[in-house]
């Protein structure tokens, strides 16, 4: 993907295009508003990489104010040290599609990522989800792994749901917080895992092949690909 | 702010001096007019009614007749003031009490008000011209400057009465002046101590109930919160101080002995992962600092929606039971149907979930766990969460919402020890509190909230629990 990451602070530049770069993207850098604005407009991107607070006049929200009022589409997060959910509704109405606080896990901002760059090529008209033998049908809310039909409770299926929308890449905790439970803060016992281990006994048990893996110190991907032998992270 | 003082207390005085100056003219010179105008119709009348009475004595006594009439008038000092004077066609006078016409006075009959020297005094006389048949011509006069002094004390009148009026409002303004520079000047010397750092300062306020003291009462109740605003940030920063001091001072050995021992790559990557958990508790700490700052400040208020309290709670209860029943506890609510509040949803639902945390991590496998959402009288409503763990001891109770504080019972689990003073900030907030108290044995947290807007509505019909009776 070819990424925009507008932010003034040359380390932390430093720090997010580089690890943009390992994940095989490419990134333009712009280090003040004028010409993160300037590129933005200029070139196309599959995501913006935003900070808030930058030299100059022209400040992260003008910029994305400006691009969405020029119709463009181009899926922004925002990536600022102001953390207050005043401060991220601002920034979500501003017309930013995800928020980060810094300082933030390299692995919560590249699964981010990912999932921007999803959003935007989904349909939302479609009817059922499908990785390797499990399939969801959206409309009756129900669940099929080959041709064993799996109960789920409702919450269960918003998670499952949620993970195989975004099948082949890393969801984090955060995410699943953010976007199953709607809960914007953490807790500090390890529900997330507790779910999808009672996730996995329903969809994985029993089964040769396991869809629903743990990502080391980053998440949970969905996928019917094996993992990487080596690397995995 | 003296000179300001100052002015506007002489420009009040000298406006309102003006106003009085004003009024008392308005109502005085139409009075003077008036009497001025009455008393000259009122002489001519009498002047023209005695003319016309020697006029017709000449008309039946002829200029011989009238001549003995007059001198038999002003023989008899009738005329007093009275002007009276015949003469013939020539000028030359016949009778009266005037030695001769006096000049500059008009040949032909008529009313007129004229300057007359009279022994070689001016004066205004009022007079009646007539001419009679013969060429004879009759004066009929009054001396007018006889009534001066009465109108001369008029004036004098009205001088008086301005002067008592300017005298008085410069007075007033200066008392006025010197009243409110009083009040100011210690408002301000209480500011200026304030300025210098001691916000224990607070502005007099009298027992009269003016304005100023309402003034007053508001600046103290301003400084009232200032002061437990900067409180609570010092309060903060020393918490931040204390508590972010250990887990830096790790995060800091670790890497320093990182440093100087280089030991192989693989526990180097060891290292570098278990320093960056470090630097995430440390973070974490600082949210959890942040937000109780925040909360403490009462800036969140703007976002309280009407929520449904029984929902929230339902929602946390779904959320941890797996985690309950992996740990071997029962988890379970009293629903008593939907209980609206106006709140902080997200605030709320931390609230909400750190009880129910707390609860996980000390009750022991096999214990219970019960939550319930009732409303109280008075608009509140509590969330209860009731568990049977170790409870925490009557001593430590009124500490356990300290920032920090972390009771024996949780040496060994995780946390940092905010749970609770974040709870119980959020209850404030909401006009609430938070109360621990004994379960025998473990511990009931209730959290007591306002209704807010919610309770002004109709009430909602609660339907009977679907678990057990509400106890409440």
């Amino acid at each position: 993907m070819k990424i925009l990451v507008v932010e003034d602070n040359e380390r932390m530049a430093r720090f997010v295009t580089k690890g943009l770069k390992e994940a095989g993207h490419t990134t333009d850098h712009a280090e003040n508003g004028r010409d993160g604005l300037f590129l933005a407009v200029s070139e196309r991107y599959d995501v913006i990489i935003m900070d808030r607070m930058l030299p100059g006049n022209i400040d992260g929200l003008t910029i994305i104010d400006a691009l969405r009022k020029a119709d463009n589409p181009t899926p922004i997060l925002i990536l600022s040290a102001l953390g207050d959910v005043d401060e991220r509704i601002k920034g979500l109405r501003a017309g930013g599609d995800d928020y980060l606080t810094k300082p933030f896990a390299f692995g919560e901002l590249l699964a981010r990522i990912d999932g921007l760059s999803r959003r935007r090529r989904q349909d939302a008209a479609q009817t059922a989800l499908e990785v390797g033998d499990l399939r969801i049908d959206l409309l009756g809310r129900k669940v099929w792994r080959g041709a064993r039909a799996i109960q789920l409770q409702p919450r269960e299926f918003k998670l499952l749901e949620y993970l195989v929308r975004h099948a082949g890449q890393v969801v984090t905790r955060t995410m699943l917080l953010e976007n199953v439970w709607d809960y914007h803060f953490d807790p500090e016992t390890n529900v997330v895992d507790v779910h999808i281990s009672k996730l996995r006994q329903k969809i994985d048990a029993d089964e040769e092949r396991q869809l629903l893996r743990t990502v080391r110190n980053a998440g949970y991907m969905i996928s019917a690909e094996p993992p990487p032998v080596a690397g995995a992270g | 702010m003296t000179r300001v003082i100052r002015s506007s207390a002489v420009t009040l005085a000298t406006g309102y001096v003006l106003l009085a100056f004003t009024a008392l003219v308005l109502f005085a010179a139409p009075l003077l007019y008036a009497w001025q105008e009455t008393i000259k119709d009122f002489r001519f009348e009498i002047l023209q009614e005695d003319s016309q009475r020697l006029v017709h004595v000449f008309d039946l006594r002829g200029a011989a007749g009238l001549k003995a009439f007059i001198d038999e008038r002003v023989g008899m000092q009738i005329a007093g003031e009275r002007m009276l004077l015949l003469s013939d066609a020539a000028g030359r006078p016949l009778a009266g009490n005037l030695p001769a016409w006096p000049q500059s006075i008009p040949a032909h009959a008529g009313s007129y008000t004229l300057p007359v020297t009279l022994d070689g005094r001016h004066t205004m006389v009022a007079m009646v011209l007539a001419t009679l048949p013969g060429g004879c011509r009759l004066l009929v006069g009054r001396d007018v400057d006889r009534f001066a002094p009465i109108e001369r004390r008029f004036w004098y009148g009205l001088a008086g009465a301005v002067a008592v009026l300017t005298v008085a409002g410069l007075i007033g303004a200066l008392l006025i002046r010197r009243a409110l520079l009083a009040r100011v000047q210690s408002t301000q010397q209480t500011v200026a101590a304030i300025m210098r750092g001691d916000l224990s300062h607070r502005l007099k306020v009298r027992s009269s109930g003016d304005e100023l003291d309402t003034l007053a009462q508001t600046i103290n109740r301003l400084l009232e919160q200032i002061e437990q605003l900067v409180h609570g940030i010092a309060n903060v920063s020393n918490s931040i101080a204390h508590d972010l001091r250990t887990p830096l001072a790790e995060l800091r050995s670790r890497l320093e002995e990182l440093s100087l021992t280089r030991p192989p790559l693989q526990e180097t990557f060891a290292e570098i992962d278990a320093a960056v958990a470090d630097v995430d508790g440390v973070i974490r700490i600082f949210n959890a600092l942040l937000r109780l700052a925040e909360i403490d400040a009462g800036l969140r208020r703007s976002n309280f929606v009407e929520t449904d309290l029984a929902e929230l709670v339902a929602k946390a209860v779904e959320f941890y039971l797996p985690a309950a029943e992996l740990k071997g506890l029962s988890l379970c609510l009293r629903d008593h149907g939907p209980t609206g509040a106006r709140c902080d949803a997200v605030l709320l639902a931390q609230a909400i979930n750190n009880l129910i945390d707390n609860a996980l991590k000390f009750v022991a496998p096999g214990g219970h766990i019960e939550l319930e959402v009732a409303r109280l009288a008075q608009g509140l409503v509590a969330v209860t969460v009731a568990d049977d763990g170790p409870g925490i001891p009557e001593a430590d109770r009124p500490r356990a919402a300290q920032r920090f504080f972390r009771g024996d019972a949780s040496r060994g689990t995780p946390g940092v020890g905010l749970g609770l003073s974040l709870v119980e900030a959020i209850a404030r907030l909401h006009g609430g509190s938070l109360e621990l108290a004994d379960n025998h044995p473990g511990l009931i947290a209730r959290m007591i909230i306002e209704r807010g807007a919610a309770a002004a509505a109709a009430p909602e019909q609660q339907r009977s629990g679907s678990v057990v009776e509400p106890v409440t």
